[in-house]
C-alpha cells in the first residue's frame, strides 16, 4: 500500500481546561472571535425537555437577512459605512460561494472587509492583498483585507476612492449575502440597512430550533479534573466522535448484526434514561452564542442529575476566516468548530478543532 | 468576463448520437458541481478515410443550459477532439481541428508518445487505462510535455466498470506519477452514461489511489483543467495575446495564401503559457 494512502488529511484539535469564574479564563474571547457560526448543538444528559430559560434565550437571538445580488460597493458608501459598519457588530458573509472555487466576501465586526478572491479577479481589482497561505504549486487565491476603520480609509481619502472604483467599475462584485447587525436590531442605525435592502430582493430569517429527545442510551461519564482521559474520563477525540454520532443520529450500539456503524460510546460510560439534543441553525452571531453559554452555565444553579452538558458551535465551512482573521480554507472539508463541556462546579473544557487548510485555533 | 478560476471541470464526456443520454450526462455533471464539461469526439485513425467529426452546436442540445449546483451560472460545455494515433501521419492539425476547443491525442506507441510530448500541437495526451501500458514513461518526454503545458489525462470510468481495468488504471497511473511527480495530470470521466459520473471531491480522493498527493489530486480536477482550457484557447492566438484571423484577400495567389498560413502556425506554436 502506498504510504500516501495511509495518511489522513491533517486536522487540529486544541483542548483547554479552566473555570468560568476565573478572571484569567479566555472563553469569552474565543467565543467572540469566532465570527461566523451556522449551527449550535446542545447535548444535556438526563434532561427530558428544553428548559424554558434556554428556549427564551434562543428565541431572542438576532434575526438575519439574506439579500440577493447585492453589489458590494453599496455597503461601502459613506452613509452606510458611518452609520452601520463602523459602529461595530455588523456581520456579513457571502452566501452560496465556495471558498475554494469562488470569490468570498466577509465583513467582520471589527470593521474589516475580507475579500478572498481568485487570481483573475485579484489582478483586475488592483487592490493590495496577500497570497493565500494554502496554495499548492501556484498561487491561485489572494486575500485582500481592508480595515475600514483606518483613517486612510475614511470617505474622501485616496485609498477609499480607489476601493470604491475597483468594486464599482473595474470588477463589480455582486453576491448573495447573509447580514446580521445588532445596531439594526436595536433600531439604532436610522433605518439605513433596511433602506438599502429594500432596493434588492431580500428575506428576513429567524434561526431555526430543533429539539430531539434521546432515550435509553449510554453516555460518557466525564470528570472535570481528567481532561486528557487518563483515568476517569474518555479522551477528547472519542468524546467528540460520540457527540458527532449523537447529533447525526448514528447508532452507537455496535451490534454484531449491523454493519452500518461500529461507533461505540467511549468508556467510562453510564446509561442515561433520557437526554436532550437541541440544534439551532442560521447565521448566528457570537454575542447571541455568548448569552446562550451564560444561560447554560446557570443550568446548574439548581440540582440536576447530570454533572456535565455540552455545547458545540460550528463555523461556516466556506467562511474566509476561522478565529479572528486567521485564514480558513477548504481542502476536502472545511470544519472549524468549538465545543464547550460545562460542569456543575463551573469548570469547563473547551475543544477547538479545525481541518487541513486552517491555522491553529487560538 | 466568464470566471474560469479553479472550478471543477470534467474534460472527457463521450459524445453519443443519443441526444437524451448526452443531455442527461451534462445535467448530472451540473448537479454534481462541475462548472465545465467537454464533449469528446474520438477520431479512430485506423479507418480507411477517417472523417473528422463536426462538433454539435450546444444550442442543438439545450435551449437553456443547466445551472451548476450551488451557483447561479449555467454549466459551460466545450468540444474536444481526441485523435487515436498509431502512426505519425494520423495526427494532422488542420482547420478542422481548430473547430474544437480542445485537442487531445492518444498515442499507442512509444515513438508517437515521444513525438506527442515534444512536438505535437495538443492540449492533452491520453494515458492507456484499459490495458497494460505497452511502453514505459521516460522522464525526458514527460518533462518536455509538462514544460510545454501539455497535460496527461487519466480516465476513471473503466476503473468503475471492471476490476481488471481498475488494476491497469492504477498500475499505469502509478507509473506515470513516478515519472512526472504528480505534475501535469488531469482526471476525467470518459462517461458514457450519467451513472458513471462521480463528484469532484470523490475524484480528488480517487486521485490518492492513483498516486497523487492530496493537493495534486484536487488540482487534477480543478486548476490543471483550467490550464488545459486556457491552453486550448491560446492555440488560436499568438503568445496568448494576439488572435490572428485570416482576412480573406480580394484575389489570392497560391504563394500568398501559403505564406500567411505558415506565419499563423509558427506564432501559435509558441503560445503555450504558464497560467
Amino acid at each position: 500500500m502506498s504510504p500516501e494512502l495511509e495518511k489522513c488529511s491533517r486536522s487540529l484539535l486544541v483542548c483547554e481546561k479552566s473555570n468560568f469564574t476565573k478572571e484569567k479564563s479566555r472563553y469569552d474571547i474565543h467565543v467572540s472571535k469566532h465570527y461566523f457560526n451556522y449551527k449550535v448543538s446542545i447535548v444535556i444528559p438526563e434532561c427530558a425537555s428544553l428548559p424554558a430559560s434556554i428556549a427564551g434565550v434562543i428565541n431572542s437571538f438576532n434575526s438575519y437577512y439574506r439579500v440577493r445580488d447585492l453589489p458590494i460597493y453599496k455597503l461601502l458608501e459613506e452613509e452606510f459605512l458611518e452609520k452601520v459598519v463602523k459602529k461595530g457588530q455588523f456581520y456579513a458573509l457571502s452566501y452560496n460561494t465556495r471558498i475554494d472555487e469562488d470569490n468570498t466576501i466577509a465583513f467582520l465586526p471589527s470593521g474589516q472587509l475580507i475579500l478572498s478572491v481568485d487570481k483573475d479577479t485579484y489582478e483586475q481589482l488592483g487592490l493590495e492583498g496577500k497570497p493565500s497561505q494554502y496554495k499548492h504549486r501556484k498561487v491561485l487565491r489572494y486575500v485582500v483585507t481592508i480595515d475600514l476603520t483606518d483613517k486612510l480609509m475614511s470617505p474622501g481619502a485616496k485609498r477609499y476612492q480607489r476601493l470604491i472604483t475597483s468594486l464599482k467599475e473595474w470588477v463589480p462584485i455582486k453576491c448573495d449575502l447573509m447580514i446580521s447587525s445588532k445596531m439594526t436590531a436595536a433600531e439604532e442605525d436610522g433605518g439605513v440597512l433596511q433602506n438599502l435592502l429594500s432596493q434588492y430582493s431580500f428575506e428576513e430569517h429567524r434561526p431555526t430550533l430543533h429539539t430531539h429527545t434521546l432515550k435509553e442510551m449510554p453516555c460518557p461519564s466525564l470528570h472535570s479534573t481528567d481532561r486528557h482521559g487518563d483515568e476517569k474520563s474518555c479522551d477528547p477525540h472519542h468524546f467528540l466522535e460520540w457527540l458527532g454520532a449523537v447529533s447525526m443520529d448514528i447508532s452507537s450500539d455496535n451490534e454484531a448484526s449491523s454493519f452500518l456503524s461500529t461507533y461505540v460510546c467511549p468508556d467510562p460510560q453510564s446509561l442515561m434514561s433520557h437526554g436532550l439534543l437541541c440544534t439551532v441553525t442560521g447565521f448566528l452571531i457570537p454575542e447571541d452564542i455568548y448569552s446562550l453559554l451564560l444561560e447554560l452555565r446557570r443550568y446548574f444553579d439548581e440540582p440536576k442529575f447530570t454533572s456535565w452538558l455540552s455545547m458545540t458551535v460550528h463555523g461556516f465551512v466556506d467562511s474566509p476566516v476561522s478565529w479572528g482573521t486567521t485564514e480558513h480554507g477548504f481542502l476536502k472539508s472545511g470544519e472549524n468548530f468549538y465545543n464547550f463541556v460545562c460542569f456543575r462546579n463551573q469548570d469547563y473544557w473547551l475543544h477547538m478543532a479545525t481541518g487541513s487548510h486552517d491555522g491553529c485555533p487560538p | 468576463m466568464v470566471c474560469k478560476m479553479a472550478m471543477f471541470m470534467d474534460l472527457n464526456v463521450n459524445f453519443t448520437k443519443d441526444k437524451k443520454t448526452l443531455q442527461n450526462i451534462i445535467e448530472t455533471a451540473a448537479h454534481l458541481g462541475y462548472s465545465t464539461v467537454a464533449i469528446n469526439y474520438t477520431l479512430e485513425s485506423q479507418q480507411k478515410k477517417p472523417e473528422i467529426p463536426k462538433p454539435t452546436s450546444i444550442s442543438d442540445l439545450f435551449t437553456k443550459l443547466p445551472v451548476v449546483q450551488g451557483r447561479s451560472r449555467p454549466i459551460r460545455v466545450l468540444s474536444r477532439l481526441t485523435v487515436v494515433a498509431t502512426d505519425p501521419s494520423h495526427f494532422r492539425p488542420n482547420a478542422e481541428y481548430k473547430a474544437f476547443d480542445l485537442v487531445a491525442v492518444f498515442p499507442k506507441t512509444e515513438k508517437l508518445f515521444h513525438a506527442a510530448c515534444m512536438t505535437f500541437e495538443v492540449d492533452i495526451i491520453c494515458v492507456t487505462v484499459t490495458e497494460k501500458q505497452p511502453f514505459h514513461f521516460k522522464r525526458a518526454p514527460v518533462n518536455g510535455a509538462i514544460d510545454r503545458g501539455v497535460f496527461f489525462e487519466i480516465v476513471y470510468t473503466p476503473a468503475i466498470r471492471d476490476s481488471t481495468m481498475r488494476r491497469y488504471t492504477i498500475g499505469n497511473s502509478l507509473g506515470l506519477m513516478e515519472t512526472c511527480k504528480g505534475k501535469g495530470v488531469i482526471l476525467s470521466s470518459g462517461a458514457e452514461k450519467p451513472l458513471e459520473l462521480r463528484g469532484p471531491y470523490d475524484i480528488a480522493n480517487l486521485g490518492l489511489v492513483f498516486g497523487l498527493s492530496e493537493g495534486d489530486a484536487k488540482a487534477a480536477v480543478s486548476t490543471n483543467c483550467r490550464s488545459v482550457v486556457l491552453n486550448g484557447e491560446t492555440r488560436t492566438t499568438a503568445f496568448g495575446i494576439i488572435r490572428t484571423m485570416k482576412k480573406p484577400p480580394p484575389a489570392p495567389t497560391a504563394s500568398e495564401e501559403d505564406k500567411s498560413e505558415e506565419r499563423e502556425n509558427s506564432a501559435a506554436k509558441r503560445a503555450k503559457m504558464e497560467h
